[in-house]
């Protein structure tokens, strides 16, 4: 039995013998439960309170949501794509796209903004629809097809834009991120709400319907999924297309954010989008959910708000980054040992 | 069919046969399009410019081959470091022997290959959270050995590199030097204890292998061949250039796949992540030959190497539905 999808099992007893009772409770609550990286965040959270002056203020809090959102919306594709089996390196260039599209279509061409929207997603759909098909159809692996479908978009919005983007995005579309934004008169910033809203849906889409257990069921066993009568490829190429569509909303909001267009915009998100699914503790095949990629892209933002705000060079706060996520990581997010897979 | 079915037979047996059949392909079409590209004048050049790319794909296949999902996603800030350290600190201070630099860019190579083995086989990190953290935190060390400004520097030897000593392409030693080093070891029992763990390393364990430690050795001998790429890096550009490593991971990485080794691990070859940084390499070259727009060369180079990962995928028989 070397199938390393088992380890969700819960309470496997072998290794509940071996431990203090506590102990073996507590690591069965933390496999269905994401304990520790709770933890982690109130830890983080508690320190920069207690470290630094002002970090309770609204304004901090506001910075570290926007910057969750934005993250935790890239994370929820590249979530999905994890727990099918795969992995979507296109993400980048999806958000760029979105980002791109959006401005320019609007700032360059006077489209209104629905209609820019809807192309945007298109393409988005599309791409995420070649990322599907080439890598279940041919059995390649998706992490080459997803780099090359990004280097493909990429390299067309460049030629479609001549190399630089000149669109601005519409003042409304900004406020959407903005940190003084209101929600219906409540002062919280409507990207806030709008990932809240994607949370809820994801978390309840992928633990509470029948699409969200052939998800798992596919990316556990994909021949025991096929078994059981599961579309496996229909669930695989929808998760790819998922992940691409998510990507193109996060790259319309980065529009607003910055309120001009950037091919480059989507870059910083190429690995945050993992880190926030690794940090969250989901695994590669059919271990994790959406919460925790949530609280994975809230760790991740509040330690590069306690980073920016220690004034550290660019470099240390990244090598810091580094160490910190392999901390949290390490923690929970670890394989069996080779003794207990045989 | 029949031609068909003898195609599929060699690549089955040989998984980088596609990727030398592309490879000589492209490097026809490159002569064909640009005869002086094959003058033999031209040849250091040609090596130099694709010694990087060559040495960071061979860099990551050890990691892939040792399996249990194993990559090496650090491969590229590793050679960026590398580079660095030699324009930054070494040149600078007067070190530049050759005896000196390349043991010590080598050992930093290792080093870093086996601490991220070590956070894999022992510490039992999934390999891409391991080398995700490595790239981090090596990035952010290579950014600050950089420093505010680019540095530069050449030394004559590495000059040589990017050039020829005598006769030879200087490149030739970078590209050879991995090669060689995979030859020796295949005489030693650690190449096949690494197809072994692979494979399947619940078999190899059962079976008595020491599968940490062959790990280990996977990413410390990736490692050392980042710090080769490095070497050849930094002889090509003769400066810091921090900015360069996302681009070297993924493009080894996509080498490796083209090559025919199977990210699963256990299956694939060195010669087969040669080939495929040919390819990829040859691409490239192809399009600044032809003067396409530079707009146009990364939506060409993205449909092109889809178009070869299928077409190499319809062709080979073992990679097609078994699921």
């Amino acid at each position: 039995m070397s199938d390393t999808a088992l380890t969700d099992t819960p309470a496997a007893p072998e290794t509940a013998g071996g431990r203090p009772p506590l102990v073996a409770q507590l690591s069965d609550w933390q496999r269905r439960f994401p304990l520790l990286q709770i933890v982690a965040l109130v830890a983080l959270y508690g320190y920069g309170l207690a470290t630094i002056d002002g970090f309770g203020s609204h304004r901090v809090l506001y910075a570290i949501l926007i910057n969750a959102s934005l993250l935790g919306l890239a994370g929820a594709g590249q979530t999905i794509v994890v727990l099918v089996g795969g992995i979507d390196f296109s993400i980048a260039a999806f958000i760029s796209a979105g980002d791109v599209v959006i401005a320019e279509l609007c700032g360059t061409y006077h489209w209104s903004v629905p209609a820019a929207a809807a192309v945007a997603l298109a393409v988005g759909a599309a791409g995420g629809l070649v990322n599907g098909l080439l890598s279940f159809r041919f059995k390649v692996e998706p992490l080459i097809v997803t780099l090359g479908v990004s280097a493909l978009v990429s390299g067309l919005l460049l030629k479609w834009i001549n190399g630089a983007a000149t669109g601005v995005t519409p003042a409304w579309l900004g406020d959407l991120t903005a940190a003084n934004g209101t929600t219906f008169g409540l002062a919280i910033p409507p990207v806030v709400l709008i990932w809240a809203l994607v949370a809820l849906v994801i978390g309840l889409v992928l633990t509470r319907t029948r699409a969200g257990r052939h998800l798992y069921l596919t990316g556990v066993n994909q021949q025991a999924a096929k078994l059981s009568l599961v579309r496996v490829g229909r669930t695989w190429i929808c998760a790819y297309v998922a992940s691409a569509v998510l990507a193109v909303c996060v790259g319309i909001l980065l529009a607003g954010y910055s309120g001009s267009g950037n091919v480059t915009v989507g870059d910083p998100y190429l690995f945050q989008s993992l880190a926030a699914v690794i940090v969250g503790g989901t695994m590669f095949g059919g271990r994790g959910d959406y919460w925790r990629t949530v609280l994975g892209a809230l760790v991740l933002s509040v330690v590069a708000l306690l980073l920016s705000a220690a004034q550290l060079p660019s470099a240390e706060q990244q090598m810091i980054t580094g160490g910190l996520i392999l901390a949290v990581v390490g923690l929970y997010g670890r394989e069996r040992r080779l003794r207990d897979r045989i | 069919m029949t031609a068909l079915a003898s195609v599929r037979a060699l690549l089955a047996r040989r998984p980088y046969a596609f990727a030398a059949l592309l490879t000589l392909t492209l490097l026809l079409i490159d002569i064909a399009v640009q005869p002086a590209f094959a003058a033999p004048s031209n040849w250091p050049a040609v090596l130099a410019s694709f010694a990087p790319l060559a040495c960071a794909a061979m860099a990551s296949t050890p990691a892939i081959l040792s399996g249990g999902g194993g990559i090496d996603i650090s491969i590229g800030p590793v050679l960026t470091l590398v580079n660095i350290v030699i324009v930054a600190d070494l040149l600078p201070n007067g070190l530049t022997s050759p005896l000196l630099v390349v043991p010590i860019c080598l050992a930093v190579g290792a080093a870093i290959g086996a601490i991220n083995g070590f956070m894999v086989a022992v510490l039992r990190f999934q390999p891409v959270v391991a080398t995700l953290c490595a790239n981090i935190v090596v990035g952010g060390l290579a950014t600050q050995v950089q420093g505010g400004s680019v540095p530069t520097g050449s030394t004559g030897w590495t000059k040589d590199l990017a050039g020829s000593f005598g006769p030879v392409p200087g490149a030739l030693l970078t590209i050879g030097a991995p090669l060689l080093i995979w030859v020796l070891l295949a005489r030693t029992p650690f190449i096949k204890a690494l197809y072994a763990v692979g494979g399947d390393d619940a078999t190899a364990y059962s079976a008595g292998m020491n599968v940490p430690v062959v790990r280990i050795a996977a990413y410390a001998l990736g490692g050392l061949y980042a710090g080769i790429a490095g070497i050849a890096l930094m002889s090509l550009i003769s400066e810091g250039a921090a900015s360069m490593a996302t681009q070297y991971t993924l493009l080894a990485i996509a080498s490796v796949a083209l090559g025919g080794t199977a990210l699963s691990g256990g299956r694939g070859s060195l010669v087969g992540s040669l080939l495929g940084a040919g390819s990829i390499y040859l691409i490239n070259n192809l399009l600044n030959e032809v003067n396409v727009s530079t707009l146009w060369s990364t939506a060409i180079y993205g449909a092109l190497l889809l178009f070869a990962v299928v077409v190499g995928a319809v062709l080979t028989n073992t990679r097609r539905r078994t699921a």
